[in-house]
């Protein structure tokens, strides 16, 4: 009997090591497809400050006065003046969004390009660990575009960095993270049975890119619009991380906002882990795993 | 007996006219219009993809005019009526942001007709016809014109419904004139694109970058006088700038342009120096590739 149990513990954590060894082989693939063509790399670290510039520059352009990076206006329904790191800040975090959109959500569906899902599917392990090491690795890349995207707005934009600050908005990042990879983890099941998830991910882009505060306020779109921005997990994550580092409130202040944001992440990675294994089965079944 | 005729056919050969006659423009502009409808057959294969991209100039435009709205609490902007004459930030933004489609137009649509090919599986079957490869380029160009004439009107009609916006009626002919000429330059651009797409093969981040340096030199969203001098002069090289400066001053009451210069012959020498420069280019890629056999490589 002691005997069976010794083989039954053995057995879990040889288990438990495999399970571990698919997601850091994922991690290591991931990472060997990004670095294998470094311009693309340089692409995502760089070029998302080019797409918030002509934002900079409208604002810049309609106030104007002795002091063009303020307005009244805006300060009314952000809490501050300082239109240029509200935008700043925005664009950051949505890169979350797309890389999360664009990398994890499509992943699936890259496996099919390359030949590899009907392999992957097949295989006797857990799948949950493939999307785990699959959403680990997008979070890695993600974090190093962001971290040098705030590096270069830190120049040139006048984002103020200190150590204080950094750790709470870390916290809020990971949580954004969290809600992000489960909303994506619904767009790889829907892909799985629907095949254009490039159509999802964009409508998705749209979604968040409109509703989401990541240009201006909530405050200022109609109310309809307003209650769908509060279902996104970045309208959370940008009313924080903008508290934190540009009205200086600590995190105990914004218990309301980071509990919302964690009902919303359990919510959706729960979704996504049965929507995909749902999925997984009825394609299956259905024998359409390669089709395209 | 009868002397057997040298310039007879051999059989089964088909005889393909050639240079600049008649019958080959003719034949070229049939290879055009198909590779139009081949996109659009294409294109409405997938109806959820093709609505969602005619509604994408107006999602793209919404969070422009959102964030104005929320900068200077309502629509007049009284330092753009400083700048330009006219403080309704929604039509200035509006009669700018029109044109960013067609950008995309020359960067995207053109710039990956070829390398579509390529996905396809059929550019090495399209490049042994007798058709110019050119053609290709342009089928697509004409195919996404029309796609993006359509998602601009959609445009128009929600912002007229949303916001209200005036224009000047007898301004929009020459205004339709310049946006034509601008059109030229931007299918020479878009030539010029295509061809580094053949050469780079991942050419997405090319598009993707001079998409975003267009947006930032042209003054869609701004005024041109708001960016450093250099880019000011920089974007003298581009078709929009001269182009979005030329169709506001027909098209908005009181606009001032706030770069004075003769719009038509201005564009009119782009329209000549990007074509020529586009089309060099593109045949130097062609026989580049094709010597070194690269054609098929991904």
């Amino acid at each position: 009997m002691k005997r069976m149990k010794i083989i039954g513990a053995d057995l879990q954590q040889s288990s438990l090591r495999s399970n571990l060894l698919i997601v850091w082989s994922e991690i290591v693939k991931n990472l060997k497809f990004l670095l294998a063509y470094p311009v693309v790399f340089i692409f995502w670290a760089i070029f998302p400050i080019f797409w918030f510039i002509p934002f900079i520059l409208q604002g810049l352009a309609l106030v104007g006065g002795d002091t063009p990076w303020q307005s009244e206006s805006f300060a009314l329904i952000a809490g501050t003046p300082e239109f240029i790191p509200f935008v700043v800040l925005g664009a950051i975090l949505n890169s979350f969004v797309l890389t999360s959109l664009y990398g994890m959500g499509e992943s699936i569906r890259r496996e099919a390009y390359r030949g590899t899902l009907d392999y992957i599917l097949s295989s006797p392990c857990n799948k949950a660990f493939i999307l785990i090491g699959k959403a680990l690795s997008e979070s890695i890349s993600s974090t190093i575009f962001a971290i040098s995207q705030l590096a270069i707005c830190v120049l040139f934009f006048g984002i103020q960095l200190t150590l204080g600050i950094i750790i709470p908005v870390i916290f809020i990042i990971i949580l954004l993270i969290l809600g992000l990879y489960g909303m994506a983890l619904i767009l790889a099941a829907v892909s799985l049975k629907y095949k254009q998830a490039h159509d999802l991910a964009h409508t998705a882009e749209y979604v968040f890119g409109i509703f989401a505060p990541v240009r201006y306020p909530l405050a200022s779109l109609p109310l309809w619009g307003q209650i769908i921005g509060k279902l996104l997990p970045l309208t959370y994550a940008l009313i924080a991380v903008r508290s934190i580092m540009l009205l200086k409130n600590s995190l105990t202040a914004l218990y309301l906002e980071i509990l919302i944001l964690l009902v919303i992440d359990a919510a959706v990675i729960f979704l996504g882990f049965y929507l995909f294994n749902w999925m997984e089965e009825r394609t299956k079944k259905s024998g359409t795993i390669s089709h395209f | 007996m009868e002397k057997p005729n040298k310039k007879r056919s051999r059989t089964g050969e088909v005889k393909c006219p050639t240079g600049f006659t008649w019958a080959n423009m003719k034949a070229e502009s049939r290879a055009i219009w198909e590779s139009n409808i081949k996109a659009w057959k294409l294109d409405l294969a997938y109806p959820i993809s093709f609505v969602r991209q005619c509604l994408s100039p107006l999602i793209f435009l919404l969070p422009f005019l959102i964030y104005g709205l929320a900068v200077i609490g309502g629509r007049y902007s009284e330092h753009l009526e400083e700048l330009v004459g006219t403080g309704d930030m929604v039509t200035f933004i509006f009669t700018g942001y029109i044109i960013m489609g067609f950008i995309g137009t020359a960067v995207w649509a053109m710039g990956f007709s070829i390398r579509r090919e390529q996905w396809f599986g059929t550019l090495e079957s399209l490049y042994v016809t007798p058709t110019s490869r050119l053609s290709l380029v342009l089928g697509m160009a004409l195919h996404s014109t029309m796609h993006q004439s359509l998602g601009t009107a959609i445009e128009f009609a929600a912002i007229y419904l949303m916001f209200g916006i005036t224009l000047q009626m007898q301004g929009v002919l020459p205004a339709l004139v310049i946006f034509a000429l601008m059109m030229l330059a931007l299918y020479g651009f878009g030539i010029l694109i295509s061809a580094l797409s053949l050469l780079l093969k991942e050419g997405w981040i090319i598009s993707e970058g001079l998409h975003s340096i267009i947006m930032i030199l042209s003054p869609v969203t701004y005024p041109l006088i708001v960016l450093p001098n250099i880019a000011q002069q920089l974007s003298k090289a581009l078709p929009t700038a001269p182009a979005l400066i030329g169709m506001r001053t027909f098209l908005i009451e009181n606009y001032t342009p706030e770069v004075i210069s003769n719009v038509f012959l201005h564009l009119l020498a782009l329209d000549a120096a990007w074509i020529l420069f586009g089309i060099f280019i593109f045949y130097l890629t062609d026989r580049y590739i094709r010597k070194r056999g690269t054609l098929g490589k991904y």
